[in-house]
């Protein structure tokens, strides 16, 4: 069974130095008991994730903590450990190497770790990882651009991205009812304007 | 070779220069010639006594069931404890890692020292361990639950981790329900040490017996599963038995339950034939590939009905039997007119060289293997019919012994059937490893073709010879001797006997033609045969001993409740019911089933009446452990 006075503690010990350790545990929204959580991660100075904040799914197996912990990006990240498609994570200490002396915290702390270093050579996303290997250069600007476009969303406001849209050339009424199709995203409302 | 020389003293000189050059023997050319044959007959016998028996490849196999399991493993272990002077459990560890080689423990023992042969394994030896926790009662706070515990509640590993026991339980719970019970590493981040199987026993035993049960299996039978030596009988419905070969592992084995199979690759015994063509026949005969190559090739495929359709001749329009007409160089469909060179309106005759290259290939390639399998199958169905042979002789036996007759010993014909099975079964196989040893498959690029040419000449040569005379063998054995009179049922006798040697022989060299003439010189793929037995597939005996003591694993379920209770079941045929069983208390004392005394002989569970005792000296020396064989 889950050991949810150890989860409870977890919970506790996480959240009190987040603001130095830029990383944070909560219940996910609409949780129903300890099994479904939610972190964040602040991106690392000095990378192109800087100023990104990225939310985490975890899931807790009911073996936990004798079990890994399931955890997957649910913002959009451009990283070769990481897939571009569904967030999916490649960490060894989340499968076979994980010890159930590491708590939640210290596997976000791996992850935040992982934004720093990427390791190509043992790649989740394949396209990512080769362009990391051959053009270093245009991953720092993809890896940017989506940290800008998915790990800040919340501060930039629908209102800045119906200029952003209309500023390119489409007409507002047009750009409003896409961006309510796709639910904000602006890359892939772009993506249909432009298709269409 | 003393073998060369007493054959020089013999009337066949010529022949036998000829044997030295690699070449073969021609008796059936002067079998037929009825003066000579005895001659021939006795010159192969002179070279048959001088014992020169199967060389290099000696393998020494033996069953072990569950009952001798634990037993089976104990001489390993102790070799490792004692070179390492290490606990068993230690030992048990190293030698999962190592796959239960103890000659590559020592090797790497010489290469990297001990101290990198332990970590590379997760053996974790500390002198003295850190804090002693045992005794004090001072509180603790386990780093896995993060509560305060009391501290005769912690575990402290050999590595030096300490966890609280409900954490250890659990973790050792989990790792076992994942298979993973040869290898629990400690809680520890990046802590390779392998946790202490009696501990592990003790807890996860406190809380669920039934999961502690499965850890002590998992450990026991990592002696077959992780072992390149051992490996489970094939047999299906599965006997319970594994088998150990020492030696060769390139072999055929018998086991105990009757199972005729390769070591090597677990499928039915296919010598002369390697593994990887017994397995790449096996699938060409099951899917027909060739069938489906021929059609592909040779057919088209109607574009209205689909069905494929072959020219018969005439021109390139053709007609299937559903009315459409259509090109058969292009396959697409067309009208009905059209003259001898062109079609009305279609023009497509560009590739029609190729197209009939290939049809020349597939053709010439399905013609070479209906070759080989056909005779491969005739002698196979042969093998079938001869078979009921054994019935047949028995009766003419028995009418023989019961008439007026000097002769009384008909063992001879039962013996030269026997031979007739053996080398029946070789020669059905030499079949599929010519396809493929003179094939393209897989050697092209190893022969020219007049290597191959001059290779391929020297093995039919030996394979005629071998059929030719195992054809006269079973028309020997075929005679209706019961009816004959003393004389002409002697003159069979002889010829019985002498062909059986012949053919011995001759399986005997096309076995060693193979591997020193054929596979020996090829440069990029290894192929292994199982050596040529004249006394036909090894019979693995029998692990004739159970043992259990103290050090070994306690709580170890391997037998029945006692040794007689062993013997019931297995007088009865039942093969014992197993590692499950409940021991009734711990067994110290040692116990020997099939030791010389007769009563005891009936405690073997075995399902086949075998010629060779299980009791044979040298498997003692092999598999006892040394305290045991000092009591001998």
């Amino acid at each position: 069974m889950l050991d949810l006075s150890r989860v409870q503690k977890e919970l506790v010990e996480c959240n009190k130095d987040s603001d130095i350790s830029g990383v944070t545990l909560t219940l996910h929204a609409g949780a129903a008991d300890l099994t479904h959580l939610a972190g964040t991660i602040t991106g690392p100075l000095g990378t192109p994730y800087e100023g990104g904040t990225f939310h985490i799914d975890i899931q807790l197996p009911s073996g936990y903590p004798f079990e890994p912990p399931k955890m997957q990006f649910i913002t959009k990240v451009w990283h070769p450990n990481i897939s571009s498609q569904n967030g999916a994570i490649c960490l060894d200490i989340l499968k076979d190497q994980w010890s159930p002396a590491l708590t939640l915290k210290t596997a976000l702390l791996s992850l935040q770790a992982l934004l720093s270093a990427p390791e190509p050579g043992d790649p989740q996303d394949a396209v990512v990882a080769q362009q990391y290997l051959r053009d270093q250069p245009t991953f720092v600007v993809t890896a940017r651009y989506w940290t800008e476009t998915f790990a800040k969303r919340a501060s930039v406001g629908i209102e800045e991205k119906v200029q952003k849209l209309v500023e390119m050339g489409f007409p507002e009424g047009m750009v409003r009812s896409t961006l309510e199709l796709v639910n904000g995203d602006e890359n892939m409302a772009l993506e249909k304007l432009c298709s269409s | 070779m003393a073998d060369d020389e007493e054959f020089q003293s013999s009337s066949n000189r010529e022949e036998e220069e000829e044997e030295e050059e690699g070449s073969c023997f021609y008796f059936s050319d002067q079998y037929d010639e009825d003066d000579d044959d005895d001659v021939n007959e006795e010159t192969v016998l002179e070279g048959l006594e001088d014992g020169a028996e199967e060389d290099c490849h000696w393998s020494v196999s033996s069953v072990i069931t569950k009952e001798s399991l634990l037993a089976a493993q104990k001489e390993d272990l102790r070799k490792v404890m004692e070179l390492l002077v290490i606990s068993e459990q230690h030992a048990r560890t190293l030698l999962i890692h190592y796959r239960w080689d103890v000659e590559r423990i020592f090797e790497l023992l010489e290469q990297k020292g001990k101290e990198r042969l332990f970590s590379e394994a997760g053996v974790t030896i500390i002198e003295g361990k850190g804090i002693d926790l045992s005794g004090s009662t001072s509180m603790y706070t386990c780093n896995i639950c993060f509560e305060d515990v009391c501290s005769d509640v912690v575990t402290e590993m050999d590595c030096g981790h300490c966890y609280c026991n409900d954490c250890w339980t659990e973790h050792f719970i989990v790792k076992i329900n994942d298979g993973q019970s040869r290898r629990i590493r400690c809680m520890a981040p990046k802590c390779d040490a392998v946790c202490d199987e009696a501990i592990v026993r003790n807890l996860v035993s406190a809380r669920h017996p039934d999961i502690a049960d499965r850890f002590d299996r998992f450990l026991l039978v990592s002696y077959i599963e992780d072992n390149n030596k051992v490996k489970w009988c094939p047999s299906v419905p599965h006997c319970g038995n594994a088998i150990r070969v020492e030696g060769d592992i390139y072999c055929e084995v018998e086991c105990t339950c009757g199972r005729q199979f390769c070591f090597s690759c677990l499928l039915e015994a296919h010598s002369p034939c390697s593994c990887t063509m017994w397995e790449l026949w096996k699938k060409k005969c099951h899917d027909e590939s060739e069938t489906v190559n021929w059609i592909t090739v040779n057919t088209k495929p109607c574009p209205k009905c689909h069905k494929p359709v072959e020219k018969n001749g005439g021109c390139n329009l053709v007609s299937c039997i559903c009315g459409q007409s259509f090109c058969w160089l292009c396959g697409g469909a067309t009208g009905r007119d059209h003259t001898w060179t062109s079609i009305s309106g279609h023009s497509c005759g560009r590739f029609k060289e190729d197209q009939a290259k290939r049809t020349e290939r597939a053709r010439r390639d399905l013609y070479r293997y209906m070759h080989y399998h056909n005779r491969y199958k005739a002698h196979t169905d042969s093998l079938k019919q001869e078979s009921n042979l054994k019935e047949t002789i028995q009766r003419k036996i028995s009418i023989s012994e019961n008439k007026e007759s000097r002769i009384k010993d008909y063992t001879w014909v039962m013996n030269g059937l026997t031979r007739l099975f053996r080398s029946r079964r070789v020669l059905s196989y030499s079949y599929p490893f010519a396809f493929y040893m003179f094939g393209d498959e897989l050697f092209k690029d190893e022969m020219t073709p007049q290597e191959r040419e001059l290779k391929q000449n020297l093995f039919e040569e030996q394979q005629q010879q071998l059929e030719s005379n195992v054809e006269k063998l079973s028309m020997f054995l075929e005679k209706d001797f019961q009816y004959f009179s003393d004389e002409e049922v002697m003159d069979t006798m002889r010829h019985v006997f002498n062909l059986s040697n012949v053919v011995d022989r001759l399986c005997k060299q096309m076995y060693q033609c193979i591997e020193n003439d054929l596979l020996y010189p090829l440069q990029r793929a290894t192929h292994n045969i199982a050596p040529y037995k004249s006394k036909g597939l090894e019979r693995a005996s029998e692990l004739s001993l159970c043992w259990d003591s103290d050090q070994s694993l306690k709580g170890m379920k391997t037998s029945n409740e006692d040794s007689s209770a062993q013997c019931d079941s297995a007088a009865d045929g039942v093969s014992n019911a197993g590692v499950n069983v409940p021991a009734a208390g711990k067994r110290t004392g040692l116990q020997f089933h099939g030791s010389s005394s007769s009563e005891d002989s009936g405690c073997f569970s075995q399902k086949r009446a075998r010629r060779d005792g299980p009791g044979d000296a040298p498997l003692f020396d092999l598999n006892v452990p040394a305290e045991v064989v000092d009591k001998l």
